[in-house]
């Protein structure tokens, strides 16, 4: 026997490849079996398949998890886009089906068709007039199955359906031309947040103890009026119905419809000419993309954030493709150097590997496709519900089309990662076993005065930290899309937020429409009697005019303001300070921007005919009335006014529910509401959906969290088996690895958590500034600044109870899945 | 000159020890008595199951029947976490490799097990490591990282992290296997050293240059000890002599 001979591979000293595993050799020489039948492509084909099952069916539990995450990302890809194409595709069928007008005029009081229509016969863009008599029925007049609708803010206004043009649909999207005599068909809108059934009675009281009882008949699709956000609503009724609550009860409004050639070109236009008319205005005016924005955005949000949900999965699974991949090539670092060493073609080899992965990606894709299509009717059921299905082919092929670049991205992030094996020599890959270049410790265990375990899981996380990127982009995206939905949901529901919404500190807010020379007398007249009432404190009327003005284009448009003392309640003003005169203007973001203007610039605005250059003095948030708002002092004795808001601050311990109830009572037909209740209807929807998402995303980023955790400390232990035997051997108990494992992780988690949080709280304020953006400007003036909501922050929730959720699951996670430290044996490592 | 005259007794005891893997019998009713200050090679064909019996009878595996006792405690009634301490605390490990953790520098590598049994404050763990590595010859390299060593070096580095915690026992397993003839020697030279100053030492080893330095010889072969020879303690001298003895020893063991 020779000295130092030994039987089997050269090692260098610090080898502590697993080694002597059965496997492995075999493998080896299975390959070297099939050498010979190289030149036969048919053979090696086969032969990499094996060795790519081999390698699935060894690695099981990373490999489901890496499928697994590459579905999820394929399946909510799909589903999104689904849901995204179906939203545009129901909508749209939904406008066409009902020939809706490309503009609606709402208009309260004076009216006279033949002037209109002599108007119109002047105008050759207008294609068709309609319109369509509203009979508004005040919420304390109106109850629902024994409910009183006085909390609602939805203005309900009973309807002829139109038979023609601007029709109301059916469940089935067919027309309701006809509604039986002493039954009503109310929106869908109804059925899901009022809780309506049909065969429920709808009952319509007025003075002189009047009541009317209208059984449900069914429930319309509205083309212009569906949404929530939309806040009037039309029910349909037979004429001879309508005319008789009309006798009794009602405010009378009517929907002047307009249809246009080429409502592309023609729709800013025709809205300018007709405000300059001087023809029925006393109310909103809105356009077809109104609608439709109105119609997409609660449902379009939840596609965007699920996209974005999507595509986050993608970089972790992304991640988690090259970090398993690592791990397969340093285990399988020698085989690949035998490979090399017996002939075969780097391309080859690449090959192999490119099996295996592909295979797995392509499993994925077809089965996240497969879910992906499955769960879209779920995710669309509220849109199949209010809008009706979409049909068409784009239906099937949008999200193939997101499966297929999700593959597509996954497959060239493989072939980018398959150059490394180029790289591999034969020798050194059978040499030295290891891929990764041993790098200088950086820190020292003996200066350390830290708990062992704890010490070595902090040397090595410094040391190997690319190893660790994979966890760490998972704890920071596990908490930021707990955070950013949370902290949303947080903001909306706070009750600074009404800040942002054009209304100052008030508690009770009553809303009256002008529907003659009247109301400017009620106004008064509640003013009068609210400040003798000694619930309230303070007491601030604004009456809103409409008036003139341009836009940065020098376009004319027409702008709310709302007039009267606006420093008796002030809201907080993202730039400047209130108006104090009629020479000064404070006008919200959105309309600041449009205006290209800026603070401490004149605007022109005409006021009684007059243009009048007035003062930027201030710009604030407003989300109502489209986001375009001003505040004056300006004179409101003309035809300009629309409508008039009171808000009431009360004296302390007055209950705001209570007093609004009381005010409305008193106060009819103005509308009061509890500002909290007022935020909760005017933002119901969206915070609804806020709120889901949330808890969806609480959801999903634990899971993620959990599952990423699993796989990734599976695969460090693998990975890891030499040294946690030579530890084992030389004493170190299991529970102390176990420690050491737990703090590797959880050194990564605290560090994520702190970036997820941060980027949360800056780049998740951002996000939810855009979507305000998108929400009440449109797609245009996207990342321009008309939304700066500052987050509230539940500090409880977001930076003690959400992290110790994470905490609490990635440890669990962390120590059901290093059980299997117990396996690790210097006896695998030892050539025996 | 059979064993050691001071401090006779067992530091180790096994009786009946089997160890089954498989279905395959890898040890096969050993008895084997080791006593304090003993210097032990441990010799058989691959496969014989040497480096099983230096498993089980240091508790990193785990018997299939039989009785071991280290020190007096018997292995088997004690739980992973009292084997463990045991290891850290009563026995110290050398192998072919070395396995040295290779995000530790040299002079961590030798502290670890010391803070891990934690025994004495850490100031003075340190102080005692760079004794051990100055008195093998690596003090110079406490600050380098292990792929900054030489093979020999290396296993110094390991050798010094199986005194650190001041072991009853030094269990070996090839500690000369991957290292050139020079620095096998050198190695064996300090080994001898370490027990002539009174550490109990047992080796596996295919080697018999090495074998021929210590004091008594098992001779495995398919688990079962079929021979076992007490050569006497090596003195320095003669080993030419010890060698050509062994080696026909072990022929006649069928070797």
């Amino acid at each position: 026997m020779r000295r130092n001979a030994h039987p089997k591979t050269v090692h260098t000293a610090d080898d502590r490849s697993v080694d002597g595993d059965g496997e492995v050799h075999s493998d080896v020489a299975g390959l070297q079996r099939a050498v010979p039948r190289r030149g036969r492509r048919a053979g090696r084909l086969r032969l990499y398949g094996r060795m790519a099952v081999n390698d699935v069916a060894r690695n099981r539990v990373i490999t489901a998890a890496l499928v697994v995450l590459m579905l999820l990302s394929v399946l909510l890809g799909a589903a999104s886009t689904g849901t995204l194409v179906r939203l545009v595709g129901a909508s749209s069928d939904l406008l066409a089906r009902a020939d809706a007008p490309h503009v609606a005029q709402l208009h309260a009081g004076e009216f006279d068709q033949d002037e209109l229509d002599r108007w119109v016969a002047g105008r050759p863009e207008v294609d068709h007039q309609q319109t369509m008599l509203l009979l508004g029925i005040d919420g304390a007049n109106l109850s629902f199955a024994g409910q009183p609708q006085t909390e609602s803010i939805q203005q309900n206004s009973l309807v002829v359906p139109s038979t023609e043009r601007d029709l109301l649909l059916d469940l089935d999207n067919r027309p309701i031309t006809q509604v039986e005599p002493g039954t009503i068909v109310p929106p869908v809108y109804h059925e899901r947040q009022s809780g309506l059934e049909v065969g429920d009675v709808v009952t319509i009281t007025g003075p002189d103890s009047y009541a009317k009882d209208l059984t449900v008949a069914g429930f319309a699709r509205d083309s212009i009026m569906n949404p929530a956000i939309a806040s009037s609503k039309r029910l349909a009724v037979a004429a001879e119905d309508l005319e008789q609550v009309r006798a009794h009860t009602g405010a009378e409004e009517r929907l002047l419809a307009f249809w246009l050639e080429d409502p592309a070109a023609q729709t800013a236009a025709f809205q300018k000419a007709y405000q300059d008319a001087g023809l029925p205005q006393a109310g909103p005016m809105v356009d077809a993309a109104t609608f439709r924005l109105l119609t997409m955005i609660g449902d379009g949000m939840v596609a965007a954030v699920v996209i974005l949900v999507a595509a986050l999965l993608l970089v972790v699974a992304v991640l988690c493709v090259r970090f398993s991949f690592l791990t397969a090539v340093e285990q399988d670092y020698r085989e690949i150097g035998v490979l090399k060493a017996i002939g075969v073609a780097p391309r080859d080899v690449r090959r192999i590997y490119l099996t295996k992965y592909a295979l797995l990606a392509g499993v994925a894709t077809l089965l996240g496709l497969g879910g992906g299509l499955a769960l879209t009717p779920l995710l669309t059921r509220n849109i199949a519900h209010y809008m009706g299905s979409a049909t068409g082919s784009w239906v099937w092929i949008a999200p193939v089309l997101a499966a297929v670049l999700i593959l597509a991205v996954l497959v060239l992030f493989l072939l980018v990662l398959l150059r490394r094996f180029d790289r591999i020599s034969a020798v050194t890959a059978l040499r030295a076993g290891a891929t990764s270049q041993p790098r200088r410790a950086r820190l020292r265990l003996h200066r350390s005065r830290l708990p062992v375990q704890f010490r070595l899981a902090a040397m090595d996380v410094v040391g190997r930290w690319p190893v660790y990127v994979l966890l760490f982009v998972v704890f920071a995206v596990s908490s930021f899309i707990m955070i950013v939905p949370v902290n949303s949901a947080t903001t909306a529901t706070a009750p600074g937020f009404v800040n942002y919404m054009g209304i100052g500190s008030v508690d009770v807010r009553i809303d009256l429409r002008h529907d003659g020379p009247t109301t400017m007398a009620d106004v008064d007249d509640i003013v009068d009697r609210l400040e003798s009432d000694p619930s309230a404190e303070v007491v601030a009327a604004t009456v809103t005019t409409r008036n003139d003005t341009v836009d940065r284009d020098g376009v004319a448009t027409s702008l709310y303001t709302a007039n009267g003392d606006h420093t008796l309640l002030p809201l907080t003003y993202a730039e400047g300070r209130a108006p104090t005169d009629g020479s000064e203007i404070a006008l919200s973001l959105l309309a600041l921007h449009e205006s290209g203007r800026e603070v401490g610039d004149r605007l022109p605005v005409t006021v009684d005919g007059e243009i009048v250059e007035l003062l930027i003095v201030g710009s604030y948030q407003d989300i109502t009335n489209g986001g375009r708002t001003a505040q004056s002092v300006l004179p409101t004795d003309g035809a300009e006014v629309v409508w008039s808001t009171i808000g009431v601050q009360l004296a302390t311990g007055t209950d705001a529910t209570t007093a609004a109830r009381d005010y409305g009572e008193r106060f009819a037909p103005a509308r009061a509401a509890a500002i909290g209740q007022w935020q909760n209807q005017t933002l119901g929807p969206v915070v609804d959906q806020l709120q889901v998402a949330a808890g969806v995303a609480v959801l999903v980023a634990l899971a993620l969290a959990v599952l990423m955790t699993a796989l990734f400390v599976r695969m460090l232990l693998a990975r890891d088996a030499g040294p946690i035997a030579i530890q084992r051997a030389i004493g170190t108990d299991d529970a102390g690895l176990r420690r050491q494992y737990l703090s590797r992780v959880l050194l990564v988690l605290v560090l994520g958590v702190v970036v997820g949080t941060t980027a949360a709280n800056n780049l998740g304020e951002a996000m939810f500034n855009l979507m305000f953006e998108a929400m009440f400007g449109g797609f245009d003036v996207l990342f321009q600044g008309t939304s700066q909501i500052d987050f509230v922050v539940d500090p409880l929730l977001a930076y003690l109870l959400l992290p110790l959720a994470l905490l609490v699951a990635v440890a669990t996670a962390t120590v059901a899945s290093s059980r299997s430290i117990a396996t690790a044996s210097i006896a695998s490592l030892t050539t025996e | 000159m059979t064993t050691p005259t001071a401090a006779a007794t067992a530091v180790l005891d096994a009786r009946g020890l089997t160890k089954d893997f498989d279905g395959h019998t890898v040890l096969d009713d050993v008895d084997l008595q080791v006593r304090e200050g003993a210097f032990i090679a441990v010799m058989g064909p691959s496969g014989s199951g040497k480096s099983t019996l230096l498993y089980n009878i240091s508790g990193l595996d785990t018997m299939t029947a039989g009785d071991v006792r280290f020190a007096g405690e018997r292995l088997g009634s004690m739980s992973q976490k009292q084997l463990a301490r045991l290891r850290l605390t009563t026995m110290g490990f050398i192998f072919q490799h070395v396995y040295l953790l290779k995000n530790l520098n040299l002079l961590d590598n030798v502290v670890l097990p010391a803070y891990l049994a934690g025994l004495a404050p850490r100031g003075e763990l340190n102080e005692r490591a760079l004794t051990l590595m100055a008195r093998v010859g690596v003090v110079d390299l406490a600050d380098r990282d292990v792929t900054e060593a030489s093979g020999g070096q290396l296993q110094r580095i390991g050798i010094c992290r199986a005194l650190i915690n001041q072991p009853r026992i030094l269990l070996g397993d090839e500690p000369t296997g991957a290292l050139d003839s020079v620095a096998a020697a050198e190695i064996m030279d300090i080994l001898g050293q370490l027990n002539e100053e009174g550490t109990t030492i047992m080796l596996v080893t295919h080697d018999p240059s090495v074998a021929a330095r210590t004091s008594r010889v098992l001779y495995l072969i398919d688990g079962r000890i079929v021979g076992d020879r007490d050569q006497g303690r090596f003195l320095g001298t003669g080993l030419e002599q010890r060698h050509r003895d062994l080696t026909a020893w072990l022929l006649a063991q069928g070797a």
